[in-house]
């Protein structure tokens, strides 16, 4: 078996508050195979974001990594010191942030912030600065003449792409997203998490993304992770997970959106709202929300098991429950 | 009736309620702030018991003329042989009160006015505005001397002349921050709902500002510490209140400096400095504490060796 | 007049509300520019009772500035806008004014900033509840608070909370329940889901089913989730760059789509249950409508588009049972494109 690309262990975080510490992330385990699309989804404050940060190692006050590792092309990004990571971050792996689009400097042309970042990672002629600039905005679908434009001129979904090429300037392995389409129109984010899929396929870098949408991970992703309250519930191969979601919280998750083409069904959505993380349940972090739960999960806390090519943090699937698992059709009555 | 029904329920600063035992521990902290307030403190004790601390009365003429300090007299005399520290003591009192009034009107002018004229827009803000400017660069002396030809001398013309020449910088600091809350929506969902213009200003705009008004009574107070000195000091003023500018103006007529009688002079002026300073170190404090930016981070040495472990 | 709430003279025939060429533009620049933004143009709207109407578009397309002209917080710079057959321009006392207020209340789409940080949650209820129920006395107003927050599914406990201690859920919901204090004929919800996680939206959705069903109220659903509005809405009615392109029974305009942005629309939503369709290669956006010329505002993105399109702007025909501005449709009497509604492709 060969090394994964990114292979995350036992990575904890906390947010260090005056009321004491918060345990957004604790023990989360995952690894991203080379050229692997994977999609990152959970409630809001489930500690998604925080994970893309803390992989990247942009974490900044007050969040911190406490324990685990973080082991990137065989090395701990997490024992990195400032200057070797500058070296890893943008040639080897890229982040695209949230709304990226407004990172852009105002004041300068998409092709001065391109020659920007060339230069500060050691690219100095002029002709490879042009080349390679031209060459990612037109991977991104962008006319090469808007090297001269000014962010403003160009529309959301643009400057979006910009941040992308921008991201794809040295070819990285991976490249790292926080809810890259999140602030576009659906037939814009459509076009665009099109585009970043075939580009993925093109040049075979491997993708790391968070979302709150359930449609982009169906459509694009390889793998889903599903976290709850700083945990990983699930993981599985999209079309397992989508065919036949584990986890409570899964399907819960899956049948909380309407169908636009399937029939109208009723919709339960998930009753109760994410736990306080600073003083997590006891037990299974889910169980004050989950319609399965059995006594034992108030007191034991359920490791990730495998299962079914899946891993699924839930006790359903250890000797103390023996319920099969049900595809999730079959649990939704209409 | 209406209104009433909304004022019963506790308006609340969202600052104070997530954190008010941390900010009374922030204050306590915060050295300035707790000069500031000690210096108040003892100002308004002394304004509110006057007798308590002066020995003598501040206006009988008994005593040997500008004589200096002494066991008796602390300051020494005036020159119609009052008690310097008995007029410093009893002074206090109309000094803080006129003060404390005039940064009141003159808070509640440049609220009403600036916050009606961010929360309207339009024609009404035009007009708001170019008052507020043309009271901004009004010049500020000759308007005095003309004021002081038509006024009586004495407290009320000066919280008059007061109020009209400082609320204008204030409406135009509350102008902007009513700006920056005039589109958010829980202001459309009140108009929405069918409220008065005049309510949305007073009970939904005005509360989330108390910080921003705190700040500028206490700036404006620092101001009109000052300035009333100096009216009283160029004449508009009674000689016969006891303010520290009457008598920093007695002082002058009556050449204290040269009788060397010097004490006279510098006492009301100090005390004029120590209650600017007062209400300036407060104003600073609130100014740090209220910026989270100054606060400082709680920081931990990085434990990444526990990995490994 | 009597006591109770007074209603000025309304036609019984007429629909719920009806808006007739009602169009909002905004002037842009300083003082002698010449730049108008078309937000809104000749929107025609009917929202029947116990109605769920779904208005669909992506941002800037105008949804928001007819939730805004409806709730009177725009004038219509043209058009008028009829409540039960009286025209809200004629609304100038502030007895009727609150009336309209009363009946078709507006809910906003960012929870977590539609309510006072100062005041606690109930506070916009108690005030909804002076302002238009002002017959009740201080302890039927406390009782009806409690029962507005009950029929959003919230604890009565809630109501002492600030906004801050709750989540965006329960916000969202008290933001409805401030509505149902005024006992509404029609709630304009604008986008009310939006901000919310997808394990909460399904709750709020189901409250708004609901409110139809039981309280007998309608919904103006403004959105850009077609799924959604599948999921709740009686009709559908689509908008591009301030012009509606077409409207219809919800299942009608869903499985055949006739105007080609709804097609694209339709093709960019994927069914994470479905196995993959094809997909559009359409990388545009709504344009900004400054001084428009007349024609068609979606011809520049749209395959179909004839000569025509760049000439007259097309009128909503009835095509079946749905309303479309096309002329390409109009011309087929079906879809365009082709009549099987296949997604829109590039060739």
């Amino acid at each position: 078996m060969t090394e994964p690309l990114l292979d995350v262990r036992d990575l904890s975080v906390d947010y260090l508050t005056e009321k004491g510490d918060v345990h957004v992330l604790h023990q989360v385990n995952f690894a991203v195979a080379e050229r692997e699309f994977v999609g990152i989804v959970g409630e809001s404050g489930c500690g998604k974001s925080t994970l893309l940060f803390a992989v990247a190692q942009l974490l900044s006050p007050p969040g911190e990594v406490v324990g685990g590792e973080v082991i990137f092309r065989g090395r701990d990004m997490v024992r990195l010191h400032g200057g070797e990571l500058r070296h890893l971050r943008w040639r080897d792996y890229s982040m695209v942030m949230q709304s990226a689009m407004n990172a852009l400097n105002p004041m300068k042309s998409i092709g001065g912030q391109f020659k920007d970042a060339l230069e500060a990672h050691g690219t100095q002629s002029r002709e490879e600065i042009q080349s390679r600039s031209r060459e990612v905005l037109e991977l991104v679908g962008i006319d090469a003449v808007h090297l001269g434009s000014y962010p403003h001129q160009l529309s959301g979904g643009m400057r979006q792409r910009a941040m992308i090429a921008m991201a794809l300037l040295f070819t990285p392995q991976l490249v790292i997203m926080d809810e890259p389409t999140s602030a576009l129109d659906v037939v814009a984010q459509q076009s665009l998490m099109t585009k970043i899929r075939e580009l993925q396929q093109r040049l075979g870098f491997a993708v790391l993304f968070v979302t709150h949408d359930m449609s982009v991970v169906s459509r694009y992703s390889d793998r889903v992770i599903v976290m709850y309250a700083g945990q990983i519930a699930e993981s599985a191969p999209t079309e397992a997970i989508f065919e036949r979601p584990l986890h409570p919280y899964s399907r819960g998750l899956m049948n909380a959106f309407p169908s636009i083409r399937g029939p109208r069904r009723e919709m339960a959505g998930i009753p109760g709202s994410p736990p306080d993380l600073a003083n997590p349940p006891a037990g299974c972090r889910f169980h004050p929300r989950c319609p399965e739960a059995m006594d034992i999960c108030r007191t034991r806390e359920p490791a990730l098991y495998d299962r079914d090519g899946a891993k699924v943090r839930c006790l359903l699937y250890t000797e103390e429950g023996q319920l099969p698992a049900e595809p999730a059709r079959e649990t939704q009555s209409s | 009736m209406a209104v009433t029904e909304a004022l019963s329920e506790p308006p609340l600063e969202i600052e104070a309620a997530v954190a008010r035992g941390r900010f009374l521990r922030a204050v306590m902290r915060n050295r300035k702030a707790v000069i500031g307030a000690i210096i108040l403190f003892v100002m308004a004790f002394t304004a509110a018991f006057p007798g308590l601390i002066a020995p003598h009365s501040p206006t009988a003429a008994l005593y040997g003329q500008n004589s200096p300090p002494s066991g008796s007299h602390l300051l020494g005399t005036t020159q119609l042989g009052q008690d310097v520290f008995s007029q410093l003591v009893w002074s206090t009192r109309l000094t803080l009160v006129v003060t404390l009034i005039v940064s009141a009107i003159a808070t509640l002018i440049s609220t009403v006015v600036g916050v009606t004229a961010a929360y309207l827009g339009g024609a009404a803000d035009r007009v708001l505005t170019v008052i507020t400017d043309i009271f901004l660069i009004l010049p500020v002396l000759p308007l005095l001397i003309l004021l002081a030809t038509y006024l009586p001398p004495g407290p009320t013309s000066l919280v008059i002349v007061l109020c009209i020449t400082s609320w204008a910088f204030q409406a135009r600091q509350l102008r902007s921050q009513g700006l920056t809350v005039r589109n958010r929506d829980f202001l459309v969902a009140a108009r929405a709902r069918g409220e008065r213009s005049f309510y949305i200003i007073l009970v939904e705009i005005v509360p989330t500002m108390t910080s921003l008004l705190v700040a500028s009574f206490l700036s404006l107070a620092v101001y009109v510490v000052g300035f009333a000195a100096t009216l009283q000091f160029l004449g508009l003023g009674n000689s016969g209140e006891l303010m520290w500018g009457t008598m920093l103006y007695n002082a002058q007529q009556a050449s204290a400096l040269e009788a060397g009688n010097a004490w006279w002079a510098l006492a009301p002026g100090a005390a004029v400095a120590l209650l600017g300073s007062g209400f300036a170190l407060l104003n600073y404090a609130f100014d740090e504490i209220g910026n989270p930016a100054l606060r400082p981070v709680r920081r931990r040495r990085k434990r990444r060796d526990r990995a490994s472990a | 007049m009597s006591d109770e709430p007074q209603t000025p003279q309304t036609d019984e025939n007429e629909p719920l509300l009806r808006t007739g060429g009602l169009s909002r533009h905004f002037g842009l620049g300083g003082l002698f520019s010449k730049q108008v933004l078309h937000a809104v143009d000749d929107f025609d709207l009917t929202i029947a009772e116990r109605e769920i109407v779904a208005l669909v578009g992506e941002s800037g397309s105008g949804k928001s500035t007819v939730a805004r002209l409806l709730a009177r917080l725009y004038k219509p710079t043209k058009g008028e806008i009829r409540y039960r057959g009286r025209s809200l321009a004629s609304l100038r006392s502030r007895k009727d004014v609150l009336w309209y207020r009363g009946e078709v209340p507006i809910v906003l789409q960012d929870p977590f900033s539609a309510f006072h940080p100062v005041f606690r949650i109930s506070h916009g209820i108690m005030r909804n509840l002076a302002l238009h129920r002002p017959d009740l006395s201080r302890d039927e107003r406390r009782r009806e608070a409690e029962r507005v927050c009950e029929a959003v599914g919230l604890s009565p406990r809630m109501l002492t909370r600030f906004s801050y201690e709750m989540s965006g859920g329960e916000r969202q919901r008290i933001g409805f329940a401030q509505a149902l204090a005024v006992r509404p004929k029609l709630i304009l919800a604008d986008e009310p889901v939006s901000m919310l996680d997808v394990s909460i939206r399904a709750g709020v959705l189901n409250m708004m089913a609901g409110l139809r069903d039981r309280e007998g109220v309608s919904v103006l659903y403004i959105t850009h989730d077609l799924a959604s509005a599948r999921y709740v809405a009686d009709r559908i009615v689509v908008m591009y760059a301030g012009h509606q392109v077409e409207s219809g029974p919800t299942e009608t305009v869903l499985s055949d789509p006739k105007h080609p942005y709804t097609q694209l629309l339709l093709s960019a939503v994927a069914d994470p249950r479905e196995k993959h369709t094809e997909l559009s290669a359409d990388t545009g956006e709504p344009p900004r409508v400054v001084n428009p010329s007349e024609g068609c505002r979606f011809r520049a993105r749209c395959p179909f588009a004839i000569e025509k399109c760049g000439q007259v702007t097309p009128r909503l025909e009835p095509i079946g049972e749905a309303q479309v501005a096309c002329h390409v449709a109009a011309a087929r009497g079906g879809a365009a494109g082709s009549s099987d509604a296949a997604p829109v492709t590039h060739p």
